[in-house]
C-alpha cells in the first residue's frame, strides 16, 4: 500500500503534458509489464495493455481507462529574458503566479510564474487576478541564451513537487487524472491473485485534456465490449455546493446520466451494496467530460461507465486527493472484473428496462 | 504560380459546394495523378506512388471550401436575410458584396434608422444586416431560401504578397497542386486530398481519412498572423517561412513529426516558423481522430486578415510551403 502511493508520487513529478506523454508512458509501462499479459503503444501514445482472462473461445473485453496526460503551458512568444505562455489543456491562470515550473527547450530549464506588479497594469484593480496574457515565466536567462535554448511551441509543465497531507491525504499537480493510472495499476495487482474470465485492456490514454482524444482512438482500435473510464471528480471545498458534490476520503464516486449505460450502473450498485462498498453518487446529465463520452461513441458504440475519485482543487498543482478512495477504487474495479462471466453481457442488454 | 492561384481563389465554394473548384483543381492536375476520384462527401481525392521499402501511406488535405452565406428569408421587398457558413465576422460584411453561385451579385449592409447611426454603430450581429440584390420584392428576388453565396473580391497581386477572400484555404489547394506537379519520385503511397466542408467541422477529412486509413497526416492551411499594429498574438511573421503548427485546438502535433518536419526543412535550407495558436483548427485535427488515430501535423501560410475578404499571404511562403510538402513526402518518414 504504500507501495501506491511512492508510486503515485513518481508519476505525478513526472511532466507529460497532452500529446507529449512519453515519460509518463515510460514508467506505467515499466510498473504495468510485470502485472499483464501484454503491452503495445497505439498510434497515438496511448499505452494498452492486455490482462487476459481464463474464459475460453470466444471472451469478451473490458476496458479501463485512465488518462495519463497533464495540463500545462506552452511557449507561444520568447520576448527578451521572459517566455509568453498558452495553455495545454484546461489552466486556471488565477493560481499560476509563483508556481515553479520546468521549461522543456533544447535544455530542461527551471523556472518560475511571474505577474507584473498591478500597479503597473493599465485598468488593474489591486489584488485582482491577471489573466494568463499578463503572465510570463522567468527562468533566469539572458535573452541571447534564452533565444538559442528556447522557441516558441515548446511544453512547460509544472513543477510543484507532491505533499503528503497527514497519512491518506496528497497534494501535487496532475493528480487529474494520474491517480486513476494508480487505480487501475492497483486493480491489476488484485487480478494477480484473481481468476477473471474476461480479458482486461488496461488502458493510460492520452490527450484527454484537449479533447478526449487517446480513448476515441484505442476504443475503435480495441473495440471492447464494454469500457470503464476511471477519472477525478471535483470535492467539497471552498465555495462548492454542500449538496450536489463528493467528499474526499468518502469513497468511489458512481456516475448516472446520459453517458452511463442503465445496465452497467444497476450491475455496479448491485455490487456496492452488496459489498457494503463505501460509495457516493454523482449526476452527469449530458456529457461526463471523461474519457467515457468517447468510449461509450466510437465505432458501433458499447455500453459505458464512471467511477470518480473525489478530489480538490481540480486543474491546479495542489490537487488533492485520498488515498483511500484510491484504493477504493482499484478494489472496486477488481471485484467488478472478477465478477464478469459469459452471461454478464447479455444481462446488461436486458438490464436496459427503462 | 500565381495564375493558379488567382484561379482558385476567384472560384466560388462554400462549405458543401465545392464543385466549382473541383472541377478546376481536378483539370489542371489529373495528368499528374496515377488515381483519381471524389469520395460520397465530395472529396477529391489523388493517389500518387506507391509504397516501397520503407514507404509509408501519406495522406494530405488541403480544403476546397471557403466561409459563406445562406439565405434563410427575403421579406416583402425583397431584402434578403442570411445566415454564416463557417466563421463569417459582421465586421468585415458590411459594405462588402457577396456573389450568389448562379452569378447574382448582392451588397450586404445593416439595419439603420437613421444616416448617422452608421458612423457610430458599434455592435451588430449578422440578424441585424441583409443583402440588397436589387430587388422590390419577394416575388422578383433572384435568389430563393437556401442559396449560397461566398464572399466577392477580385485576386490582387501586389508582388511579395498577394491578397483574395478564401485564401483560406485555396492557397493550400495551389500548394499541394503545385506539389504533385514538382514531385519526382517517392516511396511513399501518397493520397492529395482536396476536402470538403472543413469550415463547418473538418468534415470531408475526417470522411476521406477513415476512407484511405493512412500512417500519417498532413493538411495545408493557413494560420492567422498578427504581425500588425498593435498585434501580441505569437511570434510568426509573414515572409518568414512556413509555419510547423505545434498546436491548436484542434491538435497537439506528436513530437516526433514535429522533429521529422524540422529536421527535413533544416536540410533542405526551408525557413520555417513554429506556429502555437489558442484557437481553431485544421482538417489535421480531423485526422488524427480517425479510427485508431493517425499522427498527424499542419503546414501553415501564414496569413493576416483570416476569414475576411481580404486575406494577405506572402509568396515566398507559398513557394517554400510547396518545396516542405514536396521535401517531405519525397522520403521515407523517419520518425524515431
Amino acid at each position: 500500500m504504500a507501495q501506491l502511493k511512492e508510486f503515485l508520487k513518481q508519476i505525478i513529478s513526472l511532466p507529460g503534458l497532452s500529446g507529449y506523454e512519453a515519460p509518463v508512458r515510460e514508467i506505467v509501462s515499466r510498473k504495468w509489464e510485470p502485472l499483464v499479459d501484454e503491452m503495445r503503444v497505439s498510434r497515438l501514445g496511448s499505452l494498452e495493455a492486455l490482462k487476459r482472462g481464463s474464459g475460453t473461445g470466444l471472451k469478451h473485453t473490458v476496458l479501463l481507462a485512465g488518462h495519463m496526460d497533464a495540463i500545462g503551458l506552452m511557449v507561444t512568444q520568447v520576448t527578451g529574458r521572459f517566455l509568453h505562455v498558452t495553455s495545454v489543456g484546461g489552466v486556471d491562470p488565477r493560481v499560476l503566479p509563483g508556481q515553479p515550473v520546468e521549461v522543456h527547450g533544447l535544455k530542461e530549464l527551471r523556472g518560475v510564474v511571474v505577474q507584473p506588479p498591478d500597479n503597473l497594469l493599465a485598468d488593474q484593480k489591486p489584488g485582482a487576478p491577471v489573466g494568463l496574457d499578463e503572465l510570463f515565466v522567468d527562468v533566469g536567462l539572458e535573452a541571447e541564451e534564452l533565444a538559442q535554448l528556447v522557441h516558441p511551441g515548446n511544453i512547460v509543465s509544472f513543477g510543484q513537487m507532491p505533499l503528503e497531507l497527514g497519512e491518506e491525504l496528497l497534494a501535487g499537480h496532475t493528480m487529474d487524472d494520474r491517480t486513476s493510472v494508480a487505480a487501475i495499476t492497483y486493480c491489476l495487482e488484485i487480478l494477480q491473485k484473481r481468476i477473471h474470465s474476461w480479458d482486461v485492456w488496461a488502458v493510460a490514454t492520452v490527450q484527454e485534456e484537449v479533447g478526449i482524444k487517446g480513448a476515441f482512438t484505442s476504443g475503435f482500435g480495441l473495440n471492447p465490449d464494454i469500457a470503464i473510464a476511471i477519472d477525478v471528480t471535483h470535492a467539497k471545498g471552498p465555495g462548492t455546493s454542500e449538496k450536489s458534490i463528493a467528499d474526499l476520503g468518502k469513497g468511489v464516486v458512481i456516475s448516472q446520466g446520459p453517458n452511463i449505460h442503465p445496465g452497467l450502473y444497476k450491475h455496479i450498485m448491485k455490487l456496492v451494496e452488496e459489498l457494503e462498498f463505501a460509495h457516493q453518487m454523482e449526476v452527469d446529465p449530458a456529457h461526463s467530460g471523461t474519457d467515457a463520452i468517447a468510449l461509450q461513441v466510437t465505432r458501433g458504440g458499447r455500453a459505458s461507465m464512471v467511477l470518480s475519485i473525489p478530489l480538490r482543487y481540480m486543474h491546479t498543482p495542489v490537487e488533492v486527493v485520498s488515498m483511500k478512495d484510491i484504493r477504493r477504487t482499484g478494489r472496486l474495479l477488481a471485484e467488478f472484473i472478477t465478477g464478469l462471466d459469459e452471461k454478464s453481457l447479455d444481462e446488461l442488454s436486458q438490464e436496459m428496462s427503462y | 504560380m500565381k495564375e493558379l492561384i488567382k484561379k482558385l481563389v476567384e472560384a466560388s465554394g462554400p462549405s458543401g459546394f465545392e464543385g466549382t473548384v473541383r472541377n478546376l483543381i481536378r483539370d489542371e492536375i489529373s495528368s499528374f495523378a496515377d488515381e483519381l476520384r471524389v469520395d460520397s462527401l465530395g472529396n477529391l481525392i489523388v493517389r500518387k506512388g506507391t509504397r516501397a521499402e520503407g514507404g509509408k501511406r501519406i495522406m494530405m488535405a488541403g480544403h476546397m471550401d471557403e466561409i459563406g452565406v445562406m439565405v434563410t428569408h427575403i421579406d416583402e421587398n425583397g431584402y434578403v436575410r442570411f445566415t454564416n457558413i463557417g466563421g463569417v465576422n459582421p465586421l468585415t460584411c458590411v459594405g462588402g458584396r457577396v456573389r450568389f453561385l448562379d452569378g447574382t451579385v448582392g451588397v450586404i449592409m445593416v439595419e439603420l434608422k437613421d444616416f448617422a447611426e452608421f458612423f457610430n454603430i458599434k455592435k451588430f450581429t449578422l440578424q441585424d444586416m441583409y443583402i440588397d440584390v436589387g430587388a422590390t420584392s419577394r416575388e422578383d428576388c433572384p435568389v430563393k431560401v437556401g442559396y449560397v453565396a461566398a464572399f466577392d473580391r477580385p485576386f490582387e497581386d501586389l508582388g511579395n504578397r498577394l491578397v483574395s477572400k478564401a485564401m483560406d484555404d485555396r492557397i493550400a489547394t495551389a500548394v499541394l497542386a503545385q506539389a504533385l506537379k514538382d514531385l519526382k519520385s517517392t516511396p511513399n503511397e501518397l493520397y492529395f486530398v482536396f476536402t470538403t466542408q472543413e469550415e463547418v467541422g473538418l468534415r470531408g477529412a475526417t470522411t476521406s481519412a477513415y476512407g484511405i486509413d493512412p500512417d500519417i497526416g498532413i493538411a495545408v492551411d493557413v494560420t492567422p498572423v498578427l504581425d500588425t499594429p498593435s498585434g501580441k498574438f505569437n511570434d510568426v511573421k509573414l515572409g518568414k517561412g512556413p509555419a510547423l503548427k505545434v498546436m491548436d485546438r484542434s491538435l497537439v502535433v506528436d513530437p516526433r513529426i514535429l522533429d521529422w518536419t524540422v529536421r527535413t526543412a533544416e536540410k533542405q535550407g526551408i525557413p520555417y516558423q513554429y506556429e502555437v495558436i489558442s484557437a481553431g483548427g485544421t482538417d489535421a485535427g480531423g485526422i488524427n481522430l480517425t479510427r485508431a488515430g493517425v499522427p498527424s501535423t499542419c503546414i501553415s501560410v501564414p496569413t493576416r486578415y483570416v476569414h475576411s475578404p481580404s486575406e494577405m499571404v506572402d509568396y515566398k511562403d507559398v513557394l517554400n510551403a510547396v518545396k516542405l510538402v514536396v521535401a517531405l513526402i519525397s522520403q521515407p518518414v523517419m520518425l524515431d
